[in-house]
C-alpha cells in the first residue's frame, strides 16, 4: 500500500512538473554557451532588455548576416560593416573619417566604435536613441548613409530567398517584420562585449609596466572624473572645446535646451587605441593631438565644461609631454585583441 | 500520507488557475466601446488630397486650411466606476504584431479605427474614462515593437529622436508659408503643412535651470454624466469628440507650417486636453 501511495505522488508530481512547463511555450534556448550573454564580473549590470530578446544562436547568426549585408541600404551597396569595422572595434576605417553612405555621400559624424553596448542607456554621439533595438534603423533611413525605408528592407528581405528560414529558425514567425530584424541586429551588437584587454587582465591581478602604472595614475587624477569606471565613459554630455562655433548643435537637438549646443556624449575609451580620428566631428588623427587639444587648444564658450576651467592660466588640463607619453602608454592596455579576433562576429 | 496528497492536489488546482487566469471567478465581464468623433469645430472631417487648395475649414482666427491626414496614438485605457470598478486595459509591447496590447492609432482615413472595442471588461457601473494620447516611456523602452507600433508598418517613429508621434496634422493652408520642396522621389506641396507632435522624455529640470526635453505625451481623464453600466448582454459606448479646431488653437500658419520637433510642438500638445471632450455616452 505504502509503496503504491509512493508512486501514486510520484506520478502526481510529475503531473505538476509538466504542467509547469506547458505554461510556457517551448523555446529553443541554445544552451551553447558561446551564444550567451555574459556579464563580465567587473562590468555593471547590462541595460539591455535581454528578456524581451534572449540571445541565441540562431538570431546572432541571423543579426550577423544582417550586418554584414548591404541589402539594408537603398542600392545594395553599403552594409553596416562599411563603417564599422571588427579590426578597429567596429569603428570605422581611419581613412574614413566621416562615414561614407550610398553613392559615397558624406556623413556628418564619426562612426562610433560597437563595444559594450549592452551597458549603454543611450546611443549616438547625442544620445537620441534610447533603446539598442531603435540604432539601425538611423543608418538605414539617413539619406547620407543607406538610405532605404525600414518597409523596403522589409519587403527585400521577404523575396530574398536566404531570409524567410533563417527568421522561421530565429524567432519561430512565418513571415518577416521590422522589429524581428532589429531583434536580431541587436542579438549581434550586444554580443560585443570588450572586456579581455590588458586593463582587464591587470583589473584581474596581472602585472603593468611601471609606464603603464604611472599612465593609470595620471588618467585617474587627470581624465576619469569624464571617462569614468570599467567603461571608460560617465555617458553625459559635455563640451570639450573642440570651438566656440557649433554647426552640429549635439546634445541640444534632442533636448532642445541652449545650455547643451555644443556638447557630445563622453564616448568609451575602450580599445581607443584603435578607434582613430577623435571627437564626433573626426577632428583629430592620434591620440597625441588629443591630448595636445585638452593641454593646449580648448575653445572657450558659453557651455564649455566646467572641468576644463579649472586651471588657474587658461583653460583645459595641464599635461607634459612626459605625461601625455604615460597616459597614452595606458590608453593602449584598454585595446582588446580578443574582441578584435572574436572569431564569432567574423563574416565567414 | 493524506495530507500530502492534499497538499499536491491544491497545487495541481493552483497550477490549473494559475494557466486560466481568472476562469474560475465568479466574476462577469461585458465589453466597452470608446468611439472617437474627430471633427473641425462642428462640421465632420472630409480629407482632402495632400496639396489640395480646396480650403474647407477655418481656424479660430481666420486661416482656411484643409486636412490631408488626421490622426493620433490613445494608450493606456482605464476605466473606474464610483464602488472601486477598475478596468485597465492591457498594455503589451512585443515584436508579435498579435501580441502588442493596448496601444491604438486612431486614423481619419481609416474609419474602424475609430472604435476601440474594450473586452471583458468587470460587470459594473463606470463613471469614467482614462486615456493617455501619445505614446510615453514603455512604449519605446522595451524595444523593437510590432504591429500598430512597426514603422515598417506605418507606425510613426521618429528615428533620429526615438519615440513615437503621438497626434499628426497634415494638410494645406491658404497663408501657409511652406514653399514647394521636391526631393529624390519626394515632394512637399507648396502651401502645405505637417504638424507632428511628439516627444516622451519626461525630466525634471535641475534646480535654476531651463527644462530639458519636451514631454508632449498627455493623459486626458474625463467623467461621464452618468454611470454606465457593463455586463453580459450590454454595449455600452463613450462617444468622445476630438475638435481640430481646439488642437491647432491659435496657430499661424504663415510661420507654423512644419513642426517635426518636440518644443514646437508643445502649443499643439497643450491643446490636447481641451480638445478631447466627452460628447456622450450610451448604455
Amino acid at each position: 500500500m505504502k509503496t503504491a501511495q509512493k508512486y501514486a505522488h510520484l506520478a502526481l508530481s510529475w503531473v505538476c512538473i509538466g504542467m509547469l512547463f506547458s505554461c510556457h511555450e517551448d523555446q529553443d534556448i541554445g544552451l551553447d554557451n558561446t551564444y550567451q550573454f555574459i556579464r563580465p564580473a567587473h562590468f555593471p549590470e547590462p541595460v539591455y532588455t535581454f528578456e524581451n530578446n534572449p540571445v541565441t544562436k540562431k538570431g546572432f547568426e541571423l543579426g550577423k548576416k544582417l550586418f554584414f549585408d548591404p541589402i539594408l541600404s537603398r542600392d545594395g551597396s553599403v552594409s553596416c560593416n562599411n563603417c564599422h569595422i571588427q579590426g578597429t572595434a567596429f569603428a570605422d576605417a581611419q581613412q574614413h573619417p566621416l562615414s561614407v553612405g550610398v553613392e559615397d555621400r558624406r556623413g556628418t559624424r564619426n562612426a562610433p566604435s560597437l563595444t559594450n553596448l549592452a551597458f549603454m542607456k543611450e546611443f549616438f554621439w547625442d544620445g537620441g536613441v534610447t533603446h539598442l533595438d531603435f540604432t539601425p534603423t538611423n543608418a538605414i533611413e539617413s539619406e547620407v548613409e543607406m538610405d532605404e525605408s525600414l518597409a523596403n528592407v522589409v519587403k527585400k528581405l521577404k523575396a530574398e530567398a536566404a531570409y524567410p528560414p533563417l527568421f522561421k529558425e530565429a524567432f519561430d514567425i512565418e513571415e518577416i517584420t521590422s522589429p524581428y530584424m532589429l531583434q536580431a541586429l541587436s542579438q549581434y551588437l550586444a554580443m560585443m562585449v570588450s572586456a579581455d584587454s590588458k586593463y582587464d587582465q591587470y583589473v584581474k591581478g596581472e602585472a603593468f609596466s611601471k609606464e603603464e602604472l604611472e599612465g593609470l595614475a595620471l588618467f585617474e587624477d587627470k581624465c576619469s572624473a569624464c571617462h569614468a569606471g570599467v567603461l571608460f565613459s560617465d555617458f553625459t554630455y559635455r563640451n570639450n572645446g573642440l570651438s566656440d562655433t557649433f554647426p552640429d548643435e549635439g546634445r541640444a537637438r534632442i533636448t532642445e535646451f541652449a545650455g547643451d549646443i555644443g556638447k557630445f556624449r563622453v564616448p568609451s575609451l575602450r580599445n581607443v587605441a584603435l578607434t582613430a580620428p577623435y571627437m564626433h566631428n573626426a577632428r583629430f588623427k592620434t591620440l597625441q593631438e588629443v591630448l595636445d587639444h585638452y593641454d593646449t587648444g580648448v575653445v572657450d564658450s558659453p557651455t564649455l565644461d566646467p572641468l576644463l576651467k579649472k586651471r588657474e592660466r587658461g583653460l583645459g588640463i595641464a599635461l607634459s609631454e612626459d605625461e601625455k607619453t604615460k597616459i597614452i602608454a595606458f590608453l593602449h592596455t584598454l585595446t582588446d585583441r580578443t574582441f578584435i579576433s572574436d572569431t564569432r562576429f567574423m563574416n565567414r | 500520507m493524506k495530507s500530502i496528497q492534499l497538499l499536491a492536489l491544491s497545487a495541481l488546482i493552483l497550477l490549473f488557475s494559475a494557466c486560466k487566469d481568472d476562469e474560475l471567478e465568479a466574476q462577469t465581464f461585458g465589453t466597452f466601446e470608446v468611439e472617437f468623433d474627430n471633427r473641425v469645430g462642428s462640421e465632420a472631417i472630409s480629407l482632402e488630397e495632400a496639396g489640395s487648395q480646396n480650403y474647407s475649414y477655418t481656424t479660430a482666427s481666420g486661416q482656411a486650411f484643409n486636412l490631408s491626414l488626421f490622426g493620433y496614438y490613445i494608450s493606456k485605457i482605464k476605466l473606474e466606476g464610483p464602488n472601486g470598478e477598475l478596468y485597465e486595459d492591457e498594455m503589451k509591447v512585443s515584436p508579435h504584431a498579435d501580441e502588442v496590447k493596448g496601444f491604438y492609432q486612431v486614423l481619419q482615413s481609416e474609419p474602424a479605427s475609430r472604435f476601440i472595442q474594450l473586452e471583458n471588461v468587470p460587470a459594473g457601473t463606470y463613471h469614467r474614462i482614462t486615456f493617455t494620447v501619445g505614446i510615453a516611456d514603455e512604449g519605446i523602452q522595451d524595444g523593437a515593437a510590432g504591429g500598430i507600433l512597426d514603422p515598417a508598418e506605418g507606425a510613426w517613429f521618429w528615428n533620429w529622436n526615438a519615440g513615437y508621434i503621438g497626434i499628426a496634422m497634415e494638410g494645406s493652408a491658404q497663408n501657409s508659408g511652406q514653399e514647394e520642396v521636391v526631393g529624390d522621389g519626394w515632394t512637399i506641396p507648396a502651401k502645405s503643412f505637417a504638424l507632428h507632435v511628439g516627444g516622451w522624455k519626461d525630466v525634471p529640470a535641475a534646480t535654476g535651470e531651463e527644462q530639458r526635453f519636451v514631454n508632449n505625451v498627455k493623459t486626458i481623464s474625463l467623467a461621464f454624466d452618468s454611470g454606465v453600466r457593463v455586463g453580459e448582454a450590454l454595449e455600452p459606448n463613450a462617444h468622445i469628440v476630438v475638435d481640430v479646431l481646439k488642437l491647432l488653437g491659435n496657430v499661424d500658419f504663415s510661420t507654423t507650417y512644419s513642426v517635426h520637433v518636440p518644443k514646437a510642438g508643445q502649443p499643439f500638445a497643450e491643446n490636447i486636453p481641451a480638445a478631447f471632450i466627452l460628447d456622450h455616452t450610451h448604455q
